[in-house]
This record gives structure tokens, sequence and C-alpha cells, in this order.
């Protein structure tokens, strides 16, 4: 302890002395001052294509010849913990469907969907699917319900791709609310 | 009477130039904090985010003016108005640059407004008036954060004015002269005081660093234990006041740096010496703003203990060796 | 003429700031009120063709002295200290006595060879820092380094004093 004492650091005092340590740092945060920015420029230019797991906004699918997947069997209705889906079935033969009952009505209220995916779990016939839209915000109540007509159309993020990039975008807001149009063209990774 | 029309025309520039500075060095700011942060800063309003100042001017006017109930109600008004004159009126004395002639009417013009006997000591009292609007803007506020804002502030300000004050005299020594002009003329020709008079430099640059609250020594504002200190009641213009108070002194600073250890408007001769001037002043105020978002804040006995026991003694002891060398 | 107009406002504003000192309630008030105070004898000590007493005034008592005292009156409960009366109801000898005194102050005033002095020397705003050090390190070394001594001796007490296992 003693002769640590008189052990004189002269190493350390000088490096207080001339600051060595703080312009050290200095230099440090110089080089990441010009370094490239890890910043998505979400949503005037860039936006993020979830995984296929991610569970956004719904969609009914159609099977490779067109016709709609949806058999209307209610069992999503019935398995929604919100109750937030309502389905009407009708009889149909004109070939609209798999089979010979599709929904006369098919509504969702994603005021009250909690995106869940109960519903896509009890889909016998892989109709409804979690798709991944997740720019939901809206100006009116009448934008989240609904309908089947809107759910049919495809989603801008087809269901076969991957996902997990980042993708050019641009900002489009219409008064019903904010849809950011990604284009698929561009695209990269952020890490 | 041209004379005393130049003076209010120059004065009327200098302010309205002051005046419109903290604009352009918020955006710098936050461009440099956010890039040192691998972020991109303030980019969406307008490009590259070049319009988020006057965003930011807009909606501090617009806000409500909030006055707590139990608040001193005339000090508190009066708080940020005594903190933004003395930012202000230091300007009066530094000089920017040589003397111009005016291209049409053939008319000499000194670049400062005026060319006091005692241009540093003016400059030195009276940016120390600007604490007054800090400490009572703290009391006024009758919340217990800002008070204890106010209070290190007022602290920090004594300990570190006379560090501050002991480092330029040493510049005074060599130069044998406190004006302003006569400092910068006396530099001229790489006789730059930084190379006679580095401790006092690196005394000055940390004192006032200390003096006009920047990172590491923004203690009377500290956002992690104070929640923003002084100005924590503060709302709309009345914090924009403090928020400009704050860029100003920082380029009071650079510029009082300038002068005294970097030889003010000196330099080749390729440039005009106010382009130099303009350039040392802003490569300053990038150190200082580069140094916000590199170091912690100190503790307050830490600011203390480099107060007196460090810087105090060695800007004695700089005064001493300077003495001793001129003998 | 201009020059008399500025003496007014200046004399004005201090004699008005210094009885604001003593009558104000609020101490941090009174404390505003002696800073403005000071800042106008500043004003007046340019006006006397002496920039570097005024600074000086400016630098040592407003930016200094001054601070130190809002330091320790912030501390203060001020709603008790507005509670306290300046002079309570059985010292009122005591103001007699300064109107004593400000007569007197008066008549040594009327008296002395001040009012003989009419116009100022013919004074200039340059050179001022250097015939006052030149002064204060030749003529008045004594003085000063007496001045100096006390300062010193008043600064140790105040370490001694300020000791805590002294006691």
């Amino acid at each position: 302890m003693n002769r640590n004492h008189y052990n004189f650091d002269l190493n350390g005092l000088l490096k207080k002395v001339f600051f060595v340590d703080l312009i050290q740092g200095l230099f440090i945060t110089f080089h990441y001052t010009f370094s490239k920015t890890i910043t998505m420029k979400y949503p005037d230019e860039e936006t993020w294509i979830p995984y296929k797991r991610f569970r956004g906004l719904h969609t009914l699918n159609k099977n490779k010849e067109g016709k709609e997947l949806c058999v209307g069997c209610e069992l999503c209705q019935k398995s929604c913990p919100t109750q937030c889906i309502t389905v009407v079935p009708m009889q149909d033969t004109t070939g609209k469907g798999i089979a010979d009952r599709v929904a006369y009505r098919w509504e969702i209220n994603l005021l009250r969907c909690m995106f869940c995916g109960l519903c896509e779990d009890a889909c016998p016939t892989e109709a409804l699917k979690l798709g991944r839209e997740y720019e939901l915000a809206g100006t009116s109540m009448q934008r989240h319900l609904l309908t089947k007509e809107e759910l049919l159309a495809p989603q801008a993020v087809p269901a076969e791709f991957e996902g997990g990039v980042i993708v050019k975008a641009r900002l489009g807001t219409d008064e019903t609310g904010i849809k950011v149009v990604p284009d698929m063209s561009v695209q990269k990774r952020w890490w | 009477m041209i004379e005393l029309l130049l003076i209010g025309i120059k004065v009327v520039v200098v302010t309205l130039i002051v005046f419109a500075l903290p604009l352009p060095l918020t955006y710098i700011e936050r461009k440099v904090a956010g890039h040192i942060q691998v972020r991109l800063g303030p980019y969406r309003v307008g490009p590259h985010g070049i319009l988020q100042p006057f965003a930011d001017m807009v909606k501090l006017m617009f806000k409500e003016d909030i006055i707590p109930a139990k608040a001193d109600p005339w000090l508190f008004r009066i708080a940020p108005v005594i903190a933004m004159v003395p930012a202000f009126v230091v300007f009066a004395t530094i000089p920017f640059g040589e003397k111009v002639t005016l291209p049409i009417l053939n008319y000499e013009v000194n670049l400062y407004i005026s060319n006091m006997d005692t241009g540093i000591l003016y400059i030195l009292a009276i940016a120390g008036l600007s604490v007054y609007g800090i400490i009572l803007g703290g009391w006024a506020s009758n919340s217990k954060y800002p008070l204890l804002g106010g209070l290190r502030s007022s602290a920090q300000m004594i300990s570190y004015e006379l560090a501050l004050s002991f480092a330029c005299i040493g510049v005074v020594m060599i130069v044998n002269s406190l004006s302003l002009v006569d400092i910068v003329k006396a530099q001229s020709g790489w006789h730059w005081n930084i190379l006679y008079q580095p401790v006092g430099f690196v005394i000055f640059f940390i004192a006032g660093l200390a003096e006009i609250n920047r990172i590491p020594f923004d203690l009377p504002e500290d956002e992690g234990t104070l929640g923003a200190g002084y100005h924590a009641e503060y709302s709309s213009m009345r914090f924009a006041f403090f928020m400009l108070t704050e860029y100003v002194a920082m380029v009071s600073m650079s510029i009082l740096i300038v002068l005294l250890f970097l030889g003010g408007w000196d330099g080749p001769a390729f440039l005009p010496g106010i382009v130099w001037f303009l350039l040392k002043v802003a490569m300053l105020i990038y150190i200082i703003i580069w140094t916000r978002f590199t170091y912690p804040r100190y503790r307050y006995d830490q600011l203390m203990s480099i107060g007196w026991k460090i810087l105090l003694p060695l800007s004695l002891a700089n005064i001493l060796i300077t003495g001793l060398v001129i003998i | 003429m201009a020059e008399q107009i500025f003496f007014f406002v200046f004399a004005i504003l201090a004699v008005g700031s210094a009885i604001a000192v003593v009558s104000l309630r609020n101490p941090v008030h009174s404390v505003i009120s002696l800073m403005v105070c000071f800042l106008q004898m500043a004003a007046l000590f340019v006006m006397l063709r002496s920039p570097f007493i005024a600074v000086v005034q400016v630098f040592v008592y407003v930016g200094a002295v001054l601070v130190l005292f809002l330091f320790v009156i912030m501390m203060l409960d001020i709603a008790k200290a507005g509670m306290e009366r300046f002079v309570s109801g059985g010292k009122l000898w005591v103001i007699a006595l300064l109107g004593a005194l400000l007569l007197e102050m008066v008549l040594m005033i009327s008296r002395s060879r001040l009012s003989a002095i009419t116009a100022p020397a013919a004074g200039r705003l340059t050179g001022t820092v250097r015939e006052v050090g030149e002064a204060l390190f030749t003529k008045y070394i004594l003085p000063f380094e007496v001045v100096s001594l006390i300062l010193l001796v008043a600064l140790l007490g105040a370490i001694v004093l300020g000791r805590k296992e002294l006691r």
C-alpha cells in the first residue's frame, strides 16, 4: 500500500493534463457524425415490410381459379374474442365459391379487433389470413368497418413476399386517412 | 450627425443578426446531435428539415403562456428579459473586423459599435449579469426544481467567473490593453495568443463552457436530475427568451475566445478578415456543440472542485508565470 | 444639455430604487432594486468620465456581491420575512436619529468645497485604465497594499469561522 502511494503515475497524469481521453472521446463522436445513419425515413421515403408472420389487416383469399375460399362456416365469428366479425352465409350455385355455400356478408369492425389471429387459426379453408397492412389510422369510424368486397381486394404486399425489408415508399393521404404506398422494386435491409 | 446615424444603423443591424442567429443554431445543434447519434435529426419540415426552426418558432409563439399560481408574477414575467438583455448588450463592444469602406458613399466604417477602453472588463461584467435571469426565473417559479437550478447557477457562476477573468489577465498582460481591438491588433501576423497562453486558453474555454451553461457544466438545467431546471415552469415565448439567451451567450463566448486567443480576424490574406473571423467563430460553435453530445455532465461537487481546486490555482499560476516572462 | 437629462434620469432612478430597497416587503424584490441602484450608479460613473470604475462597479457589486446576496436570500422563508416590520413600534426614535443624520449630511455637503466644483474636468473616455493603474501602483502603493492586507485578514477570518471542526 505504502509503496503504491509513492509510485507516481506519470503516464496517467500526462493523460489528464493533455485531455487525452477527452480528445479520444471527441474523435469517436466525430467519426459517428459522418457515418451512415440508421434512421428509416418512414413514411415519406421508406417503409418497413413486415415478415410473413405479421398479423395486420385481414384478407379474404381466393384459390387459383379465382373462386372464393370462404364457405361461410362462421367459425371465425365464433372464435373471435371481441366479437368483431359478422358472417351471414348464403347458398350460391353460380360457382362463385369453392362450395355451394359462400358468405353473403363478411364484415369486420377493426375498432374492436385486437389482431389476435384466432380467426385465422379457426378458418378451415385458409380463406381468412391476417395480412401485412398496418397503416390503419383514419379520419372516420366508417373507414374501420370493412366489408367482404374490400377484404377480397388484393393487398399491396403479396402473400408470398418474404418481408423483413425496407422498401421505397410514398406518403399518400386522402380524406379517409393515411396510406403509405410501398414500391417493392427497391429493397434494402437496415442492418 | 452621420456618426450618430451610423451607430444607430450598426446597433439595429447587430441586434437583428443576433436575434436571428438562434434560428439556424438550433437547427445546426439538432442536426449535429442527430448525426453524432447516427440519426438524421429534423428531416420532415422542408428539405432536410431546414424549416424546422421556423416551425418551432411559430409553435412557441402560439403556445399558452402559463404562470404558476404560486409564482411571484412580477419577477416571473421579468426574469426572461433580465436574462436576455445582457446577452445582447455584450455585443456593444465586440469588434467584428477591421475598417471597411462603404462602396457607394466612400465612407470608412469601423466594424464595431464602440471601442471601449475597458472592453474585456465590460464584456465579463455584463455577461455575468445574465445569471440574474436564471436565478430569478428559478426563484420566481416557486417550485423546487427551478429553485435548485437557480441556486446551482448562482454558485457555478461565481466560481467560474473568477477563473474566466483570471484567464483573461494573462492576455491583457501580454497585450498591455483592455480594448478588444488592441488585443486583436496585437495578435496580427500569426502571433495568436493561444501560442503564448495555451494554459490560459484551456482555462478560458472550460470556464466559458461553465459560464454559458453548456454540457459538461449545464447543471442549472440538468434534465436528468432537475427536469429542465430553472426554466421548468416556463412556456411559450418566455421559455423561448431563455433559449435565445443561451444561444446568444454561446455565440458571444465563441466570439470572445476568437478575439482573445485565436487572433480575431487575422488569417492568410486570400480571404477578407471578416470571413476568417466568422469561420473561426463557426468552428468554435461547432466544437461547443460537439462537446455537448460527447461528454456526460459533471456532478455538482465535481464542478465545484474543478472550479476552485484546479482552474483557479492554475489561472493564478498562469498569471504569475506570464508576469515573470514579461519581466 | 443631453448629458443633464441623462444625469437626472439616472439619478432619479438611483434614488428611487434605493428607497425601494428599504421599503419593499419582499427581500428578493429589495435585492433587485439594489441591483438597479448599482447599475444607475455605474451609469453615473460613466458620466463622470470614469468608465473603469463603472465597469468594476458592475463586475464586483452587481456581478458577484449581489449574486451571493440572492443566493442567501433565496433560502429565506419569504412569507415570514415579508411580515416582519423594519422599524417596530418601540423604536421610532431611530427615525428621529436618521433624520438628524440626514440634516447633518446636507449641512456638511453644502458647506464643503464640493459645491465649488462646477464643471467636470475636461474628461475623456480613453486611457483611464492606464491612469488608474499607474496611480494605484506608484502614488498610492502603500494604501493599496494595506487594503489588500486587510482583505486578506478578512478572508482568513472567514475561512477560520467557516471551518467545522473549530466550533
